[in-house]
């Protein structure tokens, strides 16, 4: 099974614009992105609808990692998915340019939340995404109790359409 | 030279993506087909073209690839369009539904670009909201000719491109709720229309190059979303006042929460794809694994 993850651009460029706005204690923003899902064969087409960016309150104080959710923000996202049923995605950036690899805090701390997603909203896939200034790479959990996978391909949406395979 | 040397300023990579590229064809009649031929001319690798009808006496005076042959044996619109790809692009992945484009929805999900050549109102706002379901860019084309009475007759037209999240068919009054109850009210009352091939040409053409625009870094910055008009009797291709009269609107009637498919469920698509017996290579496959696992070990990971 394949997944891919389709954006419009203007979404994303909305994403990336308010990823990039400094937090009054946080090296980082991070944000949730919610998506409608579609069947294509035995693969699985992520298709983006909007952003929420978690609020200044909401984050932690901690100078150990870029950004740390309070328990707030998941409340707040947890209830979103599970009052919409939508996929979500947890989204924060690297900059740069490029493929952005998820960082060793990353692949430590998704884990931690993410099943609990897929606990609160079964029926939708769930997961975590790295962007940089020019792709992305998605962490995807199809179950509380499965591991991860990868989305494959990510397809920006307007003009012109951009295309990258990301697993 | 090689094949496509001609149109290497679309950019760097080009070739390639527009062989990745898989297009929607919704309509293979005077315009669709002409989409068609050009498509495979340009290089596009993939293609889901639906049309229910067969070609008639009276397609063939535009119907681009259709013969008179093709009409006496009244051949699928699909099949002639299949033939005229595979002439250029021997290698194409076509699918052709011969049926309406709603038998063939799975398989338009999967195009970059829809490009709709039908004749409704209706059926053009399902297909825009099909694609805006999809996140897809749809390009949608059509012509008219209007009999004027003493002052003769008017052809006219329009390309809009309508990409997620940019205006929409209704937003550029292309679709209006009269134009719907109107059009309902004639429903098989609607006769056999004046079509001509030229303005197909030139409304396919230029719908084409957006298409490609959209794929190919050729033109820095393509619009998202456009409405071009044709007037067949200046020879004219002009965009519409009303680019600038909605520049800055935002489009109200595809809100962002309709993509996906409302009835979608991971567990059930799971469960469809686990209890399907597994094919003859796939059992050669683990068993293999097995065999191997029990040499040396398992090393296996979860996979999906």
């Amino acid at each position: 099974m394949k997944i891919g993850f389709k954006i419009a651009a203007a979404l994303l460029a909305t994403v990336r614009i308010d990823l990039r706005r400094p937090h009054p204690c946080a090296h980082e923003r991070v944000g949730f992105i919610s998506a409608g899902l579609s069947a294509v064969g035995d693969d699985v087409l992520i298709l983006a609808r909007s952003y929420r960016p978690v609020l200044d309150q909401d984050y932690l104080r901690d100078p150990s990692v870029g950004a740390m959710m309070g328990p707030e923000a998941l409340r707040k996202a947890l209830q979103w998915a599970m009052q919409t049923g939508a996929a979500l995605f947890h989204v924060h950036t690297h900059g740069g340019r490029g493929l952005p690899d998820f960082s060793s805090v990353d692949l430590r701390e998704n884990p931690k939340f993410m099943p609990d997603f897929c606990n609160v909203a079964p029926q939708s896939i769930h997961g975590a995404i790295v962007l940089s200034d020019t792709a992305a790479r998605g962490q995807v959990w199809l179950a509380a109790d499965r591991r991860h996978t990868f989305i494959e391909r990510f397809t920006q949406v307007g003009a012109p359409i951009v295309t990258w395979r990301a697993a | 030279m090689i094949r496509f040397d001609r149109q290497s300023f679309l950019g760097s990579g080009s070739e390639a993506r527009l062989d990745e590229a898989t297009i929607g064809l919704v309509g293979l009649g005077g315009g669709g087909s002409h989409m068609a031929q050009q498509f495979a001319h340009i290089g596009i690798g993939g293609y889901v073209a639906a049309d229910p009808d067969a070609i008639e006496d009276t397609n063939t005076n535009r119907l681009v690839g259709g013969t008179l042959r093709d009409a006496a044996a009244a051949r699928a619109k699909t099949k002639i369009a299949r033939r005229m790809i595979r002439g250029l692009q021997p290698h194409a992945r076509i699918v052709t539904v011969c049926d309406t484009w709603q038998h063939a929805t799975e398989q338009l999900k999967t195009c970059d670009i829809i490009m709709g050549a039908v004749d409704g109102f209706a059926e053009r706002e399902q297909l825009e909201r099909f694609a805006r379901r999809y996140l897809i860019p749809y390009i949608d084309i059509g012509m008219d000719v209007h009999d004027l009475g003493k002052d003769g007759f008017l052809i006219s037209g329009q390309i809009i491109v309508s990409t997620p999240g940019s205006l929409c068919l209704r937003c550029c009054g292309l679709i209006t709720d009269e134009r719907l109850k109107e059009e309902a009210g004639k429903y098989g009352a609607a006769g056999s229309r004046p079509q001509v091939v030229w303005p197909n040409g030139v409304l396919a053409s230029t719908a084409v190059g957006l298409a490609v625009q959209l794929l190919t870094p050729w033109h820095p910055h393509p619009p998202a979303f456009t409405f071009l008009e044709y007037d067949g009797n200046s020879g004219t291709v002009s965009v519409s006042a009303h680019v600038e009269a909605l520049k800055g609107r935002i489009c109200p009637h595809h809100p962002p929460d309709e993509t996906g498919d409302p009835f979608f469920d991971i567990r059930k698509h799971l469960e469809g794809i686990e209890q399907r017996p597994a094919s003859l290579w796939r059992r050669a496959l683990r068993a293999a694994k097995a065999w191997f696992d029990g040499i040396f070990g398992s090393r296996s990971t979860q996979t999906v």
